[in-house]
């Protein structure tokens, strides 16, 4: 009784949200499913159901393993070029007082920078011919280590991926330094007192009190680095024969150029299906934090 | 004294790594104000001879970006209306009316802030198509609200949760119903929450990509990183108004949040935490 008259009053505050969640986003998930297992080549056409056929066809499908070797190639790229950065900037940044803030604003600056715009910029420090890199390198006399940043195989997604993190990093420094606030001063001065080394005070005073902040920014570096786009599409859609594709970048392909929607919509099932693990992962273990 | 001399050494031992980080602003920069036979030049070190502010006059005129930093702003101004007009009551409600469901809801809510947008593009390009709204900025402000609505309810409905319940029954005691305590009582000491739900609303809208590159076909509708893109894509022998462009591109940004730093850093720590 309580209830249902509590969704009365409660259905008007809702409503608004919850027609636009659900035409654009929450439909559109359960359509996406459903087309997954139909033969739909492309907008507006017919689409009628032929089982796993889809499924068998990416399973079969050199560059989706492809594609999805390298997505977690880059996220574990990812992780460690912008959490690290972002974790290390952060433990030394903390320590200062009156030039915390100057430092802080000036590394953050690339994190309000679009993706995109991103990619632009470090698409042309990486031009092989007018770009910063070769040319500084040439300049400084080490030009037998200019590259071709963007062309060779085992380079690319590499280069691609310091872009993307070098826009990242900022935010997950922001986090750690708000989570290094939080850390209680007066377990430092009883290590100082215990005579704790500075190494050891890392490993017992700050990791242990960082803990929750790890977790979240794990978690949230894999989500982002599983959305990434913006950086390969404008840097080389993918090339040089699918080195740098990701299972994002594919899935535009097949969605929007192949015009194979069927498959396309498996390939979006498999990224759903590994946001949703990491989701799930890790707030089991967040919870099961003392 | 010593806390100064090691604060020093620290700051002297940042600014190699600052260097580095803010370099390619820099090198663009500078770059930007080059004449092409200077950039062509393998130097990169070298200052321009005479500033070629005109680079940026061809630009600006060739690449219409003050059509696209209009389109984008626009953009942004939609999204943070209706993000904030949606969420605020949706947000109240979950935190503060009790009804049966609420659990399914949240479910539901869960998954759209775990599910990639690339995930749903086919379908989302699908339904908008059907509603005439591909190629327009009224069909981008709505997917990317949509988008951002998860979040935009979690973040309000954490904020209003710290609201004592007295509040509420005191106001209901006093003849007041839930909207008049949502828009007298929650939304005037939510600033906070309202301030980060904006700056991030807005700072992932102005810096969108994928959906306007999907959704936005024509030239005259695109906004800026779209605009950027396919301007750097057509005059990519141009140097010169690839570097300028793209500076236009970052610089107001920039700007922007330097200005109001202090807001944002809290802001954006704020949503990214609570959220």
């Amino acid at each position: 009784m309580d209830a249902t008259n509590g969704l009365r009053r409660a259905f008007p505050f809702l409503l608004p949200a919850i027609a636009l969640y659900a035409t654009f986003t929450l439909i559109p998930m359960g359509r996406t499913l459903w087309l997954s297992f139909t033969d739909s080549g492309g907008f507006n056409t017919s689409a009628t159901f032929v089982g796993g056929a889809n499924y068998a066809a990416i399973w079969n499908d050199p560059i989706f393993w492809q594609a999805l070797r390298q997505t977690v190639l880059w996220l574990v790229y990812h992780l460690l070029l912008a959490g690290g950065l972002g974790f290390a900037l952060a433990l030394l940044i903390a320590r200062l007082k009156t030039t915390q803030v100057f430092f802080r604003t000036a590394f953050f600056l690339p994190h309000v920078v679009s993706l995109a715009v991103v990619g632009v910029i470090w698409a042309t420090i990486y031009d092989p011919f007018f770009g910063f890199l070769n040319n500084s390198l040439h300049t400084l006399g080490l030009g037998f280590l200019a590259r071709g940043w963007l062309s060779e195989p085992f380079l690319v997604l590499f280069s691609v991926n310091v872009a993307s993190s070098w826009q990242g990093f900022g935010l997950y420094m922001l986090l750690f330094l708000a989570g290094l606030q939080n850390i209680d001063p007066t377990l430092y001065d009883a290590a100082e007192v215990d005579g704790a080394s500075p190494f050891q005070k890392l490993v017992h005073v700050t990791l242990p009190g960082l803990r929750e902040v790890i977790t979240f920014v794990v978690s949230l570096a894999l989500i982002n680095g599983l959305k990434g786009f913006a950086t390969v599409w404008v840097m080389t859609q993918g090339g040089p024969y699918y080195q740098s594709e990701l299972v994002t970048t594919y899935i535009y392909r097949l969605a929007f150029q192949a015009q194979q929607h069927g498959q396309a919509a498996v390939l979006c099932v498999v990224l759903s299906l590994m946001a949703i693990a990491i989701t799930i992962v890790f707030n089991r273990w967040r919870e099961r934090a003392p | 004294m010593n806390a100064a001399r090691h604060e020093g050494a620290l700051a002297a031992a940042l600014s190699l790594p600052l260097l580095v980080i803010l370099g390619p602003f820099l090198w663009l920069v500078l770059s930007s104000l080059k004449s092409e036979a200077e950039i062509s030049g393998a130097n990169p070190f070298t200052l321009p001879a005479r500033l070629m502010w005109q680079n940026y006059l061809d630009a600006w005129h060739v690449g219409g970006f003050g059509d696209l930093i209009g389109n984008s702003l626009v953009n942004v101004a939609g999204v943070i209306a209706l993000t904030l007009a949606v969420c605020a009551p949706a947000g109240y409600a979950l935190a503060k009316i009790r009804f049966g469901g609420k659990e399914w809801l949240f479910y539901a809510i869960v998954l759209g802030l775990t599910v990639p947008i690339q995930a749903i593009i086919i379908p989302l390009y699908e339904v908008l198509s059907g509603l005439k709204l591909i190629n327009s900025l009224a069909g981008l402000t709505l997917a990317q609200v949509s988008n951002l609505i998860p979040f935009g309810i979690f973040l309000m409905r954490s904020f209003f949760r710290g609201v004592p319940d007295e509040l509420v029954e005191a106001a209901k005691i006093d003849g007041c119903g839930h909207f008049q305590i949502l828009t007298r009582i929650f939304l005037p000491i939510s600033t906070p929450a309202i301030f980060a739900l904006v700056i991030i609303s807005a700072l992932s809208t102005w810096n969108d990509f994928f959906l306007p590159l999907v959704i936005l076909i024509s030239p005259d509708v695109q906004t800026l990183p779209l605009g950027l893109v396919r301007f750097a894509g057509t005059y990519q022998t141009d140097h010169r108004l690839v570097f300028s462009g793209t500076v236009i591109s970052f610089l107001p940004i920039i700007v922007l949040y330097i200005l109001t730093q202090r807001h944002f850093t809290q802001g954006l720590t704020q949503g990214a935490l609570k959220g």
